[in-house]
């Protein structure tokens, strides 16, 4: 490996799951993901997932754990003991879009239990976000329970919403009023497809308020779980070809897309983000502050 | 797959586990049930308790007394402290009309109100009408720092409250008994010198919650017993074999008196910060260095002097011009920090009148900062860990430079 090109992971854990990706890039520049791994949480302790998808990763890399750079963690992974830094949620996902698609100058962050919109610029430095409030009704946790609720498999829900014919929105304010609507649509006999695309409609609209009160312009890249969900993003394309409230933003053209690996934006972004940290580290000559790492990365793994 | 690297404190094999378990137990006793034991095994003794920031602990040990710290309440729901304070009073002074009207105080035999601000002040007058048979003490300590004037204030206000809390019950001050407490106290200033120095030199071995929960256990113990656990944990943190994170290096001031939630200081430490330095439990090291004993000296005179001439620069001191913020740089530089982070309590008048002056010095000097405030009761932390996470980020990535 040339001496300017750094082999970095980066290690996601979110409230549904854990995602691992290992990066092959120049501080973070001309990147190259090498593998990923995605473990779902299910009930079990965040830490021992973490090590779990780590170890996976690096076998699907053929790498060693002593041979990264830097190992990065984000999300709800901050205490991994065979990581050497962490960083925080809304600058990884700023980045790892970056990585994704370079156009990138919001970042539409849908998870399983919130949705923020980032405004970044063209370095990943975030320059403002939103975030819904507290309530589930715009995430992740909110589509997977009304799938439950309908006995559709998760992986089918973005299918099945993009073939409705006459949708029918449900409340877009409570996720509790919300699966009410789903139990009345149920009894009055309304197709599961117009279900599910009633509801991408509902979170869809939410999402548009924050894309466009972050004052985003141009590509918003969709990551989080969330991102995998194609009936989600068609509503949210509809969402935002409606004439916006503000006159302002009748202006802005905004241009909404996901990349197959948005769901894992924010390891992406925290290995890209290693990369800088150790390149940065090895300028400054203080790359010893992090001596004893790779050892601590092989012996937990 | 065992962790055997990385932040030390969560591993059942952890050697600090046992000796952090003990200081988490004192340092979260609001029934006093360590004061009242040390009661029974000390009958006739009295045990004196105090508000931050600082009262000289070392003159009631003199005396044979306990003093013990009453430094709020927590997260207990406040009920009967809420109706003696206005919506914009800090927390405080309402968690201590709490403990002492539900009882947990009533093993105390009296109280001192250090001045620090008037809400502690009113709050000392307060105590006076609600618990009348108690010794309840206003010490005011000096603002003006030349010996001549502050400094023979304050032996005069040290002899007035000494001579009250011995007409309690408590042992006359003598200058034996003040060399003696005075001894132990410096032995327990060193011990803290050194978990300070642990934590700048290998943060990862003494995290600031740690340190936290180290210090705030003397407030219910003898000065040579504090020691004793301090040099517990010093021992015990040293041995660990974890290894040091890429995290920023902060200072953390403006908590010097009503103190931050535990879960606040572990989310500081979870966003990426490591805790260099801090005001939370500044009374245990308000004056630098040892407090003097010289030939000819009277004891009580060292421990003025070491007050008024070697007291921290600090909110709850007046000091002119801009040598507060000078002061704050220089103990940024230092540790080596990175940045600082102003964490003030909601309406706390001394930390956030000085903020504005501290935060426009480290502007002048480019340090990167942010602030937030907080009550000891606050159990929410997303909002201060997406802002302590965005500043490390924005000072590891960026050098602390707003995109």
């Amino acid at each position: 490996m040339a001496e300017n090109t750094q082999l970095t992971a980066g290690l996601d854990a979110g409230s549904a799951a854990v995602k691992v990706a290992i990066l092959r890039s120049q501080a973070g520049n001309h990147a190259e993901v090498v593998a990923t791994s995605v473990q779902r949480i299910r009930r079990r302790e965040v830490a021992e997932v973490c090590r779990i998808a780590f170890a996976e990763a690096c076998q699907r890399a053929g790498v060693q754990p002593t041979a990264f750079d830097y190992v990065a963690s984000t999300g709800e992974a901050d205490q991994m003991d065979f990581a050497h830094g962490h960083f925080y949620g809304m600058t990884t996902h700023g980045r790892g879009a970056l990585v994704l698609d370079p156009a990138t100058r919001c970042v539409m962050d849908v998870g399983a239990l919130h949705a923020r919109a980032i405004k970044v610029d063209e370095r990943g430095r975030v320059l403002g976000h939103r975030m819904t409030s507290q309530c589930a009704s715009g995430s992740g946790q909110f589509v997977e329970n009304i799938a439950r609720y309908l006995g559709v498999p998760l992986e089918d829900v973005g299918a099945l919403s993009v073939t409705a014919k006459k949708p029918e929105e449900v409340s877009s304010i409570c996720a509790v009023l919300a699966e009410t609507d789903v139990i009345n649509m149920v009894s009055r006999g309304v197709s599961t497809a117009d279900i599910l695309k009633g509801i991408h409609l509902s979170s869809a609209g939410r999402l548009a308020r924050l894309i466009r009160a972050v004052g985003a312009e141009g590509t918003v890249l969709l990551t989080g779980g969330m991102a995998a969900d194609k009936g989600l993003i068609a509503a949210l394309k509809e969402s935002l070809s409606e004439a916006p409230s503000k006159k302002k933003d009748a202006a802005v053209t905004i241009d909404v897309h996901a990349h197959e690996l948005s769901p894992l934006a924010g390891a992406v972004g925290a290995a890209a983000l290693g990369a800088f940290r150790f390149d940065q580290l090895r300028r400054a000559g203080r790359w010893d502050v992090l001596k004893g790492a790779r050892e601590g990365a092989a012996a937990a793994v | 797959m065992e962790p055997t690297g990385g932040a030390p404190g969560r591993t059942a094999a952890d050697p600090a586990a046992d000796v952090l378990e003990k200081a988490r137990v004192l340092a979260e006793d609001l029934a006093l049930n360590t004061v009242k034991a040390w009661k029974q095994k000390n009958p006739g003794m009295l045990a004196i308790g105090h508000l931050p920031v600082y009262t000289p602990r070392v003159m009631f040990e003199a005396m044979g007394c306990l003093p013990v710290a009453v430094f709020g309440a927590g997260e207990i729901d406040i009920i009967k402290g809420d109706s003696y304070f206005q919506s914009y009073i800090c927390h405080i002074p309402r968690s201590t009309v709490e403990l002492g009207l539900g009882g947990q105080l009533d093993v105390l035999d009296g109280m001192v109100f250090p001045s620090i601000c008037d809400v502690i002040r009113n709050l000392g007058g307060m105590w006076k009408l609600m618990f009348p048979a108690k010794m309840s003490a206003y010490l005011d300590l000096p603002q003006n720092f030349a010996w001549g004037l502050g400094g023979r204030f304050y032996m005069g206000e040290l002899k007035r409250i000494a001579a009250e809390t011995e007409k309690r019950g408590a042992r006359p001050l003598t200058e034996e008994g003040l060399r003696r407490a005075i001894k132990a106290e410096n032995a327990r200033r060193r011990a803290l010198a050194e978990l300070d120095a642990l934590r700048r030199e290998e943060p990862h071995k003494a995290r600031a919650s740690e340190a936290y929960l180290v210090a705030r256990a003397g407030g219910v113990m003898l000065a040579e017993e504090h020691e004793k656990l301090i040099r517990e944990f010093l021992a015990a943190a040293r041995k660990r074999t974890g290894r040091p994170m890429d995290n920023v290096r902060v200072v953390v001031a403006g908590s010097f008196c009503e103190q931050p939630p535990l879960g606040l200081i572990k989310t500081l430490e979870k966003a990426g910060c490591d805790i260099l330095e801090d005001d939370f439990q500044l009374g245990l090291r308000m004056i630098d260095g040892d407090i003097e004993l010289k030939d000819g000296m009277p004891a009580l005179e060292s421990l003025a002097r070491a007050f008024t001439e070697r007291g921290r620069d600090t909110a709850s001191r007046y000091v002119p011009d801009d040598t507060k913020g000078q002061a704050l740089i220089r103990r940024v530089k230092e540790c080596k920090a990175d940045g600082v982070v102003f964490a003030a309590a909601s309406f706390c008048d001394p930390a956030l009148l000085d903020q504005p002056m501290l935060e426009h010095a480290l502007t002048r000097a480019g340090i990167p900062h942010t602030s937030f405030k907080f009550a000891e009761n606050t159990g929410q932390f997303q909002v201060i860990r997406e802002q302590a996470g965005a500043f490390s980020d924005s000072v590891r990535l960026w050098g602390g430079q707003a995109a």
